[in-house]
């Protein structure tokens, strides 16, 4: 995980491996206002084990950069509350994990949404509102 | 009674109280249910340029658009009624569109094959009365379809299953994660690694055949011992699953060869999204990924997904759905480049972004209509609202004059 030379860094990085999945509370305020504080709050979000939180020096309510080839994105980090093993962390379907999903379908026509890998460090920056992601302004 | 169109469960059981010509309550419905009848916050204003204009100048735009469009695609429609669908697929059709919705990137896998009858299948209806193994694999139905376990799976009476998930059924979840339906198959939960469906399914082959597989041998083989003893049993097939398996997805048809007692059942979100599958079918043979050039064409290059990246069309009519929310950022990059027209009861991210911006009425709260349920069974949607949106049926009934 690179947490070797991470030592040395001020914010180091580390490699994540994310999946997504639906929430019923961020859907509810989808159908409600897409553009609202309320659908940001729950969707800019990544939930990590208690394990991987530890190891990579997070506190739920910190921000943390995510960023791969295809883009990045600042997000809250939040603690799991359920018994996860660690490994995989966890964003709700929405913008802003949609940026960092690839456009490589192998010419199928389906992305990959649900295996995404990117490096992650704390950031200092905004959570990244969603004007950016999404075009409009 | 009214029909809620949260999701393709079509829960039509709803009450509405309706206050001031606007739903102020429901009762029946599911979170996302609820949010969906009573309206989004912000309703979509006729536009162009981004700038308020007249109903009647709006369609006109948006016919001059498809008349300068010599590739021009129509994407969306899973969010529409039955009688809207047919109107797009005729307006497809007129205009030698391509035609293409959200199954595409979602379910469309899956439906497909149920639609050729390469995978057995049953109606909810069946479920609650006859089931009494469930295996909701990569699908969390309890945040997405959230009344599947109450109105149809685990927890109501049947007619074979009086005592429901105390004696009679028996839930189990296979995922990658421990989803708030896993939590509810206690004991039954199955946790794999991310893109494990397809070894998990080949040690459970194994083991249904009578072999010990290598991969979690005793847990492999007290599945398969449940799975066997089944009387009925359904598999309700989540989109963490077609996502997973979906470069081999054969092998969901070997382990459905396999179990002869159990059912396949697609998850779908959209509220008419196998509707649209099914119109289109029966039109063309094929479920999405269209192009109509005086007969009926099915490549991938369709996809919406290789289409935008391939900047291959010219031109984007949207009808109740949002792929600028729903789709890769590294793919809707063209979206901006390229005229769009947007038909939707509410403003969406990609109605902030489209040349044109026609409102239309909320099916099932603001028009009637019918719509299919995730099952295949046919559910009639009730206007509950009187006002003067025109619905997106009238919509493209009026853009297929103007062209």
């Amino acid at each position: 995980m690179g947490i070797d030379i991470g030592k040395f860094l001020k914010n180091p990085e580390f490699e994540i491996l994310i999946t997504t999945y639906r929430d019923i509370f961020q859907v509810e305020a989808l159908e409600r206002d897409r553009f609202g504080e309320d659908y940001k709050k729950l969707s800019a979000v990544i939930t990590m084990s208690k394990n991987d939180m530890q190891k990579m020096g997070f506190k739920s309510g910190d921000r943390v950069k995510l960023s791969n080839n295809y883009g990045s994105v600042v997000v809250e980090v939040k603690e799991s509350k359920k018994n996860e093993p660690g490994g995989l962390a966890f964003m709700i379907n929405s913008p802003w994990s949609n940026i960092l999903i690839s456009g490589e379908t192998d010419g199928k026509g389906i992305p990959e949404f649900k295996h995404i890998t990117a490096k992650i460090s704390l950031s200092k920056e905004e959570i990244t509102p969603v004007t950016e992601i999404t075009f409009h302004k | 009674m009214f029909t809620c169109t949260g999701c393709a469960l079509l829960c039509d059981d709803i009450e509405a109280i309706v206050e001031n010509n606007r739903i102020k309550e429901t009762r029946n419905t599911c979170r996302r249910g609820s949010a969906r009848m009573k309206g989004a916050m912000f309703r979509l204003v006729p536009s162009i340029d981004q700038k308020p204009a007249d109903f009647e100048s709006s369609i006109k735009k948006a016919a001059e658009i498809l008349r300068n469009s010599t590739s021009p695609m129509l994407f969306g429609l899973d969010n529409s009624t039955c009688e809207a669908q047919v109107k797009g697929i005729q307006l497809a059709k007129k205009i030698n569109a391509i035609m293409d919705d959200t199954s595409s990137f979602c379910q469309g896998l899956l439906i497909e094959k149920i639609l050729q009858k390469k995978l057995r299948t049953c109606s909810l209806d069946d479920i609650r009365n006859k089931a009494d193994v469930l295996v909701y694999w990569g699908s969390d139905a309890q945040d997405s379809q959230p009344r599947h376990l109450s109105r149809f799976s685990y927890f109501p009476r049947g007619e074979s299953r009086q005592r429901g998930y105390e004696e009679d059924r028996l839930a189990i979840a296979i995922d990658v994660r421990e989803s708030n339906t896993a939590k509810i198959c206690k004991g039954h939960f199955y946790r794999i690694p991310l893109k494990g469906d397809r070894e998990f399914i080949l040690a459970l082959m194994e083991a249904l055949s009578g072999k010990a597989p290598a991969y979690d041998t005793k847990n492999m083989l007290g599945l398969a011992s449940i799975l066997k003893k089944a009387e009925f049993g359904a598999i309700f097939v989540g989109i963490g699953l077609t996502y997973s398996i979906k470069n081999d997805f054969e092998i969901l048809t070997e382990l459905a060869d396999m179990l002869p007692k159990f059912n396949i059942m697609p998850m779908v979100g959209h509220y008419n999204m196998r509707g649209f599958n099914e119109a289109l079918f029966k039109e063309t043979g094929f479920v999405n990924r269209v192009k109509f050039e005086g007969k009926a064409v099915h490549e991938n290059k369709y996809a919406i997904i290789e289409a935008l990246k391939n900047k291959s069309i010219d031109a984007l009519v949207v009808v109740g759905s949002d792929p600028v929310l729903s789709l890769p950022r590294s793919v809707i990059a063209h979206l901006p480049s390229i005229p769009v027209v947007c038909i939707d009861p509410c403003q969406t991210f990609t109605s902030k972004i489209a040349a044109v911006n026609i409102p239309c009425a909320a099916s099932g709260v603001e028009s009637a209509g019918s719509a299919v349920r995730m099952d295949g069974k046919v559910i009639g949607l009730k206007k509950i609202i009187e006002n003067n949106y025109l619905t997106d049926e009238d919509i493209l009934k009026r853009l297929m004059e103007a062209v």
